[in-house]
């Protein structure tokens, strides 16, 4: 079977897992929607504060919550799964690629669904064209966030604290990314140049999956 | 006197003096005895990026020998990293209270520090949460291999950025912007701090040969041997019973 055969059979396997618990779907999304409505109830219900700080809240819970959705039930595997897909001559590095592809395909449709949430709940302005603009940058964030956290979930594997480990790795080395998220959003509201910022999450992506692949295998034989 | 021992003394020689030093020199201009934090701040946050630089070389040579040793160099270092960025952000906020007016502000050196530590402190938790040493040195080897690209963004970040940080004192392009003895002082107090590292590193190493050696202990003495409840024969008793 080849590499990109097996990347598909992993991906399709980890979808079906979802569609079959709707642990990203039915809890986790409307989880990040019930916090987008807390956070005007905290720090008040302004409405030219909200305008301002709706895109940055909107990018910091896709990033929370998003590592929820990397450490979904569905996508550990447990030891006697692993073992079967090993024997089964499965390439680890097409493993990985497939599991953060699923978590990438979840984490945009869980961008999809928040992004007009976070639209009504804080009216943040954007022009006509940033609308597009958006929809270009949700998946760049969506891909460097499920490298990140698929990385951090084989990382930890079989880890007693590892649930709890995760959101701390992942957490602070996703900066870049929320750091370019953020001001790229923030460009796009008050109609400034966002290359630079796209540049710069698009170079994160690729290293982050240079990495993730090289690393793979390293990883695969410290799971056993 | 062993090496070790040697090394601790000049260690903690270098360090006394080198505080000593900054008490007799005269008060800064404007900041007056407060620029003083200086001769610990400085060493602090050059010696965090060593120690993540050793972690670096140690996590790379450990995938690439797979030898223990340069995973304990890796683990020692990473963990008196995080001890010296911890002391740098807290003499920082210390620093900043007086001469900022706050404690804290969102200043890109000050974060992106802040984050530095939080990934270290995270590779120093996943090493704790892994009991098996060879687990352990492959995930933490990835994992150390990674984190170091935090070292660049906060090392140039007063570079790329406007920030309140004053760009770095000895290392930037120019002619140093320090008076004579204070430019000597900080160098002692640099040689001082990296003794000091080098004996909390090699410390550090000692004690992980001695958890290892206890683990082997443990390993062994809960492994019951099979059967050990059946005494073995004995050949004259056999006799005996003639069977």
């Amino acid at each position: 079977m080849g590499f990109w055969r097996q990347v598909r059979a992993v991906a399709r396997k980890e979808l079906i897992a979802e569609i079959r618990t709707g642990e990203v779907l039915l809890i986790t999304a409307p989880f990040g929607a019930v916090v987008l409505l807390l956070i005007p109830l905290a720090v008040g219900t302004d409405r030219p504060l909200l305008t301002r700080i709706g895109p940055g809240m909107y990018w910091v819970v896709v990033l929370v919550f998003g590592i929820m959705v990397a450490l979904r039930q569905s996508a550990i595997d447990e030891p006697p799964q692993r073992d079967l897909m090993a024997l089964l001559g499965l390439d680890p590095a097409a493993r990985f690629v497939g599991q953060a592809g699923a978590t990438f395909l979840l984490l945009l449709l869980f961008e999809v669904i928040l992004a007009p949430v976070a639209g009504a709940l804080y009216n943040p302005q954007l022009s006509g064209w940033a609308w597009p603009a958006l929809l270009a940058l949700l998946p760049m964030f969506a891909f460097g966030l499920a490298l990140l956290g698929t990385l951090a979930g084989w990382l930890t594997v079989s880890l007693t604290t590892g649930r709890s480990l995760v959101p701390l790795m992942v957490a602070p080395l996703s900066v870049p990314l929320l750091l370019s998220a953020t001001q790229a959003l923030e460009g796009l509201r008050i109609q400034a140049s966002i290359t630079g910022w796209i540049v710069l999450l698009l170079t994160l992506d690729l290293a982050l999956a240079l990495v993730c692949v090289l690393s793979a295998r390293p990883l695969e034989e410290a799971a056993r | 006197m062993t090496r070790a021992r040697l090394l601790e003394v000049s260690a903690g020689i270098g360090v006394m003096s080198s505080l000593l030093l900054s008490l007799l020199l005269p008060p800064e201009q404007v900041q007056g005895h407060l620029s003083k934090m200086l001769f610990v701040h400085v060493p602090s946050i050059y010696l965090a990026y060593v120690a993540f630089g050793v972690t670096l070389v140690g996590s790379g040579a450990y995938l690439a020998t797979k030898d223990l040793k340069w995973d304990r160099l890796a683990g020692a270092s990473g963990e008196v990293g995080v001890f010296f960025t911890g002391l740098a952000i807290l003499l920082g906020m210390s620093w900043a209270k007086p001469t900022w007016g706050v404690w804290w502000t969102w200043d890109a050196r000050l974060v992106l520090t802040a984050v530095m530590f939080f990934v270290y402190l995270s590779y120093v938790a996943l090493r704790r949460a892994i009991p098996d040493r060879v687990t352990r040195a492959r995930r933490a080897g990835v994992f150390g291999m990674l984190a170091i690209v935090q070292i660049p963004l906060v090392h140039f970040s007063v570079i790329w950025w406007r920030t309140l940080h004053q760009p770095p004192s000895l290392t930037r392009p120019g002619p140093i912007q320090m008076d004579g003895p204070y430019v000597v002082a900080l160098l002692v107090a640099v040689v001082a701090f990296t003794l000091l590292y080098v004996v909390l590193v090699s410390r550090r190493i000692e004690l992980s040969k001695i958890e290892a050696a206890i683990e082997d202990g443990f390993q062994t003495a809960d492994t019951a041997v099979a059967g050990a409840a059946v005494s073995v024969p004995r050949f004259d008793q056999l006799e005996n019973n003639d069977v």
